[in-house]
């Protein structure tokens, strides 16, 4: 009786290794991340959803040409800075630990920007008429791709996309108010549901 | 009578390669539905591999504006449908308001756009070959490219 039990659970194990195996290409084969953005204005009934594999993102972006944007990588001009060094404070940050950059408590405002687990965080909730709140969250991986260019005046908004390719699945913008709902986020699923 | 049969078997032969040839690039779909009481019914179903041959034969003159137009663009184009074809089946673009609905979606290998609102329902299918084949024609048309 024993016997069998043990010669069953060999076949059995042996089973589950195939269907593994065999599964398992399958799986790795489907490692395509997309970006989905989804607005819902829930009074007048509408949605928008708009999918986008990241690969493909990474694909046409460099092929744009158009203005500041060439070749994957935007110019912003350093005459719109106001004399800041976004490239230094950046990497003043990323090389910061966790802490809490900015916080700001008003009777109808709250503000919050802060460092967490390796990502920039903002929270922006706004008490007045209508209760609105705006939350950010970027991946520090993200924020160096960008700055990841030789140039000091372009972020590298392919190399961001690769990067945000390759973190875990990342909720990165929800704005809420009264009436609309926006979700800007990253994961493995075709579909915005 | 053996010669007639053969004749007819190679007739037959050129007939299927023809027909194999001409669904090789799939087809182009347009159906247009008005939802009035005397709403017109359109569904139009085209070989795509008529789209690349139609654009040959039109005169270069007829389409050397749409050419200088759509070279700029060719690079972005040919990028955005070479990215298309490697992508898995997705629906880009979904927008619904009351009583109307958009969808835009890659589905084996070729792109459909679906259009309903309260007057008429919109259903337009293109395969992605066909369209940078066609592309490409018309951006040949005027010898620019």
């Amino acid at each position: 009786m024993r016997k069998r039990l043990q010669a069953t659970a060999v076949v059995f194990s042996l089973l589950a290794g195939a269907v593994i195996s065999a599964a398992a290409p399958a799986f790795a084969a489907s490692g395509e991340r997309y970006l989905h953005v989804k607005v819902q204005d829930e009074q007048k009934g509408e949605s928008v959803n708009i999918n986008v594999p990241l690969s493909m993102a990474e694909k046409i972006l460099p092929a744009i040409n158009n203005k500041d944007l060439h070749n994957g990588c935007v110019t912003f001009h350093q005459a719109e800075m106001n004399g800041v060094d976004v490239r230094a404070i950046l990497d003043a940050v990323r090389t910061a630990p966790d802490n809490e950059f900015v916080t700001v408590n008003e009777k109808n405002q709250n503000v919050r920007v802060a460092k967490s687990n390796g990502d920039i965080v903002v929270h922006v909730r706004d008490h007045n008429n209508h209760e609105q709140s705006v939350d950010v969250t970027v991946p520090m991986t993200v924020i160096n791709a960008l700055f990841s260019t030789a140039k000091q005046d372009e972020l590298d908004v392919a190399a961001a996309l690769r990067a945000l390719g390759d973190t875990g699945n990342t909720l990165l913008v929800t704005v809420h108010d009264a009436s609309q709902n926006v979700r800007v986020w990253v994961d493995s699923q075709s579909t915005a549901n | 009578m053996l010669l007639l049969g053969k004749i007819a078997l190679g007739m037959t032969g050129v007939v299927f390669a023809g027909a194999g040839v001409i669904c090789s690039e799939g087809f182009v779909q347009v159906k247009v539905i008005q939802k009035q009481a005397d709403g017109h019914h359109i569904n139009v179903i085209a070989p795509a591999v008529l789209g690349p041959i139609a654009a040959h034969f039109v005169p270069a003159r007829n389409l050397d504006d749409a050419s200088r137009q759509i070279r700029p663009y060719l690079p972005l184009i040919d990028t955005t449908l070479d990215a298309l074809r490697q992508a898995d089946d997705i629906v880009l673009v979904d927008v619904r308001e009351p009583g109307e609905h958009v969808q835009v979606m890659k589905s084996g290998g070729s792109i459909v756009v679906d259009v309903d609102d309260p007057n008429e329902t919109v259903h337009v299918s293109a395969p992605l070959r066909a369209i940078s084949g066609t592309v490409d024609q018309l951006a040949s048309a005027a010898g620019l490219q």
